[in-house]
């Protein structure tokens, strides 16, 4: 065990036994040699008396030459037994006489004559001494003394020494063990205690002070220190119980929260299906809206055109009245449909690649009526090599509508200027388009809720300018839509900036089942196959558009057949395998889309283009199906006219060359479908139909 | 350790004494034994204490006389040179027999050759009473009175000591020397 390791109990008892074992030692050690040593000296001097006694006794027989008196004067020395041996010489360094003690074993004696006085040689002590007689000497003496008496006391003094410190030990550690727990036992004390406080933690325990020395002190210093860690540990816990109680009116208050939070998601849930169940009413809403108001347009159209050829100018201008109204109202329902949609998450992305310049040339030209109305001019610069972008060309084209329309609709004898240029930010290549004009521009707060649906800047602004005030809500939800944004800069009386930024290259959020094309094969056109060219097939339920359809393309030359239903329509497509099918697509029994299925599936009539006419807004469907080209009621009979000329023409050139035409088509793209036609004049090179949520 | 040398000392004397004294191992030839006592003659005069009259002054020589043939030469006379005992140089002068003993009364130490064996009882006679040394060549001079007297045993130069006849003559003979001789007392008396 390591001698640091020791207890301090071990430690104190050491250090006592060997500090005054050392002092013990020492000391004794010290008067023992001081003692051996002055003994010696008092031997040597005894000797020295001696020799003295001697030549004294024996000066006489040496001066009168009489070695048997000296001899029997050396002789008394045996009364001394350390005396070994004893000689007298002469002056001529003659043994005289001699003497040898009779245990003694030397008998070697020294030549004189030496050095006076005593030496100490091996263990023996010598002496030579001159003998005197009268202060004149006679001779020499030597004594030769082995000292034992030096001997004997040494060893005395060895036990003695041992013994005494053998005693003194005993008793010094017998005192020390009773003193030592003066130190110790406090320490121990303490010790105790820090162990009991380390292992039961209760902090009440106090270590028992038993002197005022530093182990006092430090006793004190430890039990301030425990009463400190008391007082912590009762504040501790008391924290902790606060803790606690807090903790739990927490948890409390979270089950409070989220009982809350069910009830407000419950109510999120209804107000949810509530909005639900509005937009679904809207969209309902407006169909049926619709359909009444095909048949007003549709009339005062057809009416207005008889009266004027009757001549009734009176009559005409009515007639005109009623279908701006109709139309007017047409388009507040196909807006209120269209953010309803949005709102519902069904507006779908149709993405196609397009030119840019021919779009705003297109639109520019569209708008030449707005423009005149108000006198404005309208610039448009349109940056070298804008190229094509691939978005939804229909949408973006409703937000450049939206935005020009306004201006033209807020500026009187001013200037609209539009600005297309493409720039590249992060990676990306973007199309700004910005519609400046110097119309009455719009405030601050105005500004700030432009683009919520329902506003418009001021209300007394509907009443001087009209419309629905949804237009610039679409126009920012479709920019949303393609991730792109439109951001305004106005001043009341200076005119209003809308910059609209969209990606060069839309992307869709979601690739869904849209693209999966159930009529990716593509029936080969029989070259027997003969199709009437000038018959066209309508079928719809509403005798109302039936009406309309057939007046309205006899009159551009057509030979129409009427079905009205969805069984007849498909009767009457193999009978007469007709140009071109106009669909509807709510129909009691067999809707149009079934129809159009049935019409895709059949081999035979496959080839013929239909054109889904109908209120339901659901072009990719229209699309997924085969439709080749979808108009929405009430019908854009221009629109519909130059359709259905696109289909004759591209129809006669395909059963001239049909196998050509559809091994090409086969080649080109497998997946496209033949002959699909959108209402737009661009052809569409690629399609992708989105459904956004 | 005092009392222990002292012990010693008297038991030395004491044995000493009780042995007696021995013949010192010494030639008797001619030279060599007169040369040994006039060496003795010397020894005496340190062993032996004169009262303070015997001498005119402090420092006066210790006056030797020889009465009779003188044994020695010049080898007493070397011998005694410059040696001094207590302050005392020595002197040594041959005397003669006269009827006043003028001569003889002034000497200190007497040294009595052989040749004045027939005056040996006037001599002593005439030395009684006065503090004088009276050493003795002649067999039987210290039974007749005289104080030290030469012996030869064993060819060893010896001597007797007449302590009474020391004792009326106011000497005080060191017992050391006393040890060493053989004490004799006048005829027809025992030694004391």
């Amino acid at each position: 065990m390591n001698l640091k390791d020791l207890s301090i109990k071990r430690k104190l008892m050491l250090i006592t036994m060997l500090t005054s074992g050392l002092a013990v030692v020492l000391s004794s050690a010290g008067f023992l040699i001081y003692d051996l040593i002055s003994f010696r000296q008092s031997l040597s001097q005894d000797l020295m008396t001696q020799a003295e006694i001697i030549g004294y006794n024996s000066a006489a027989a040496m001066a009168f030459k009489d070695e048997s008196a000296a001899t029997v004067t050396l002789s008394a020395l045996q009364a001394k037994d350390d005396i070994v041996s004893a000689v007298l010489y002469t002056h001529d360094g003659k043994i005289f006489a001699q003497y040898v003690h009779a245990k003694a074993s030397s008998r070697t004696f020294p030549a004189p004559p030496q050095e006076r006085g005593y030496r100490f040689e091996g263990s023996n002590l010598e002496v030579f001494r001159d003998v005197t007689l009268n202060g004149e000497p006679v001779g020499t003496l030597f004594l030769q003394s082995d000292m034992r008496q030096w001997d004997s006391r040494a060893k005395r003094y060895a036990i003695i020494f041992l013994s005494f410190v053998m005693i003194s030990g005993f008793f010094a550690l017998l005192v020390s063990s009773k003193l030592q727990k003066l130190i110790s036992g406090p320490i121990l004390h303490l010790e105790d205690t820090m162990r009991m406080v380390s292992a039961t933690k209760s902090y009440e325990v106090r270590a028992t002070k038993f002197y005022g020395d530093e182990i006092g002190r430090l006793i004190d210093g430890f039990n301030t220190m425990l009463s400190e860690i008391q007082h912590r540990d009762t504040a501790f816990h008391h924290a902790n119980d606060e803790l606690q109680t807090r903790t739990l009116e927490l948890e409390g208050e979270i089950v409070h929260r989220k009982e809350m939070q069910k009830e407000l998601l419950n109510a999120k849930h209804a107000a949810e299906d509530a909005n639900r169940a509005k937009s679904a009413f809207l969209a309902n809403m407006s169909h049926e809206l619709r359909t009444p108001l095909n048949a007003i347009i549709g009339y005062s159209e057809m009416l207005e055109e008889e009266t004027h050829e009757l001549g009734k100018v009176e009559s005409v201008k009515d007639l005109q009245k009623i279908q701006k109204a109709g139309k007017h109202l047409l388009a507040l329902i196909n807006d209120v449909l269209d953010l309803s949609k949005i709102e519902a998450g069904r507006m779908g992305l149709h993405l196609e690649t397009f030119e840019i310049s021919p779009m705003i040339e297109e639109m520019v030209a569209t708008l030449r009526p707005a423009l005149s109305k108000n006198s404005n001019t309208i610039q448009v610069h349109l940056a070298d090599e804008l190229g094509v972008m691939r978005a939804d060309i229909t949408k973006v084209r409703q937000i450049l509508f939206n935005l020009l329309s306004n201006a033209c609709k807020f500026t009187d004898h001013g200037t609209i200027s539009v600005d297309v240029n493409r720039s590249a930010d992060q990676g990306e290549d973007w199309i700004r388009f910005q519609v400046t004009d110097s119309g009455i521009g719009i405030n601050a707060k105005q500004k700030a809720n432009l683009f919520q649906e329902f506003t418009q800047a001021d209300v007394s602004i509907a009443r001087k300018y009209g419309g629905t005030g949804l237009g610039l809500a679409i126009s920012y939800r479709y920019a949303r839509l393609m991730k792109g944004h439109i951001a305004v800069e106005s001043e009341p009386g200076q005119g209003s900036v809308f910059t609209v930024h969209l990606p060069a290259k839309v992307t869709p959020e979601i690739t869904g089942t849209t693209q999966a094309e159930k009529t990716s094969e593509v029936p080969a056109a029989s070259p027997e196959m003969k199709s009437n060219l000038d018959t066209i097939l309508v079928i719809d339920d509403d005798s109302v558009v039936r009406d309309l359809m057939s007046r309205f393309l006899t009159k551009l030359g057509f030979h129409v057949v009427a079905a009205a239903s969805g069984e007849e329509g498909l009767r009457l497509a193999k009978q007469v395998n007709p140009l071109v099918v106009t669909l509807d697509v709510i129909m009691p029994d067999c809707d149009g889309w079934a129809v159009l299925n049935k019409l895709k599936a059949d081999p035979e009539l496959a080839e013929i283009p239909v054109i889904m006419v109908t209120v339901v807004d659901n072009e990719s469907m229209g699309f997924e199906l085969g439709a080749s080209s979808y108009l929405i009621k009430p019908v854009d009979r221009d629109r519909l006219a130059v359709l259905i000329e696109k289909h004759r023409l591209t129809r006669s050139s395909t059963v001239m060359d049909a196998k050509a035409f559809a091994a090409s088509l086969r080649n080109a793209s497998p997946k496209k479908e033949i002959g699909r036609e959108k209402e737009t004049a661009t052809r569409n090179e690629s399609k992708t139909v989105v459904p956004v949520k | 350790m005092r009392k222990v040398g002292l012990l010693i000392v008297i038991t030395c004397l004491l044995s000493a004494m009780a042995i007696g004294s021995h013949a010192a191992g010494v030639d008797s030839s001619d030279s060599s034994e007169y040369l040994i006592k006039a060496g003795f003659i010397y020894n005496f005069a340190k062993l032996v204490e004169w009262p303070t009259t015997a001498f005119p002054q402090p420092d006066s020589p210790i006056v030797i006389g020889i009465l009779g043939n003188d044994p020695f030469g010049a080898t007493l006379d070397r011998i005694v040179a410059d040696k001094k005992i207590d302050g005392r140089g020595f002197a040594v002068k041959r005397v003669k027999w006269s009827k006043d003993f003028k001569d003889l009364k002034d000497c200190n130490i007497l040294f009595v050759s052989l040749s004045e064996k027939d005056h040996i009882d006037s001599v002593v006679e005439a030395m009684k009473g006065l503090p004088i040394l009276t050493i003795g060549d002649v067999p039987g001079f210290a039974k007749r009175g005289g104080i030290i007297n030469f012996t030869l045993e064993d060819n060893k130069v010896r001597f007797e000591v007449n302590v009474e006849a020391a004792k009326h003559a106011d000497l005080t003979i060191s017992s050391r020397l006393l040890t060493l001789a053989t004490i004799v007392a006048a005829d027809g008396r025992k030694p004391e």
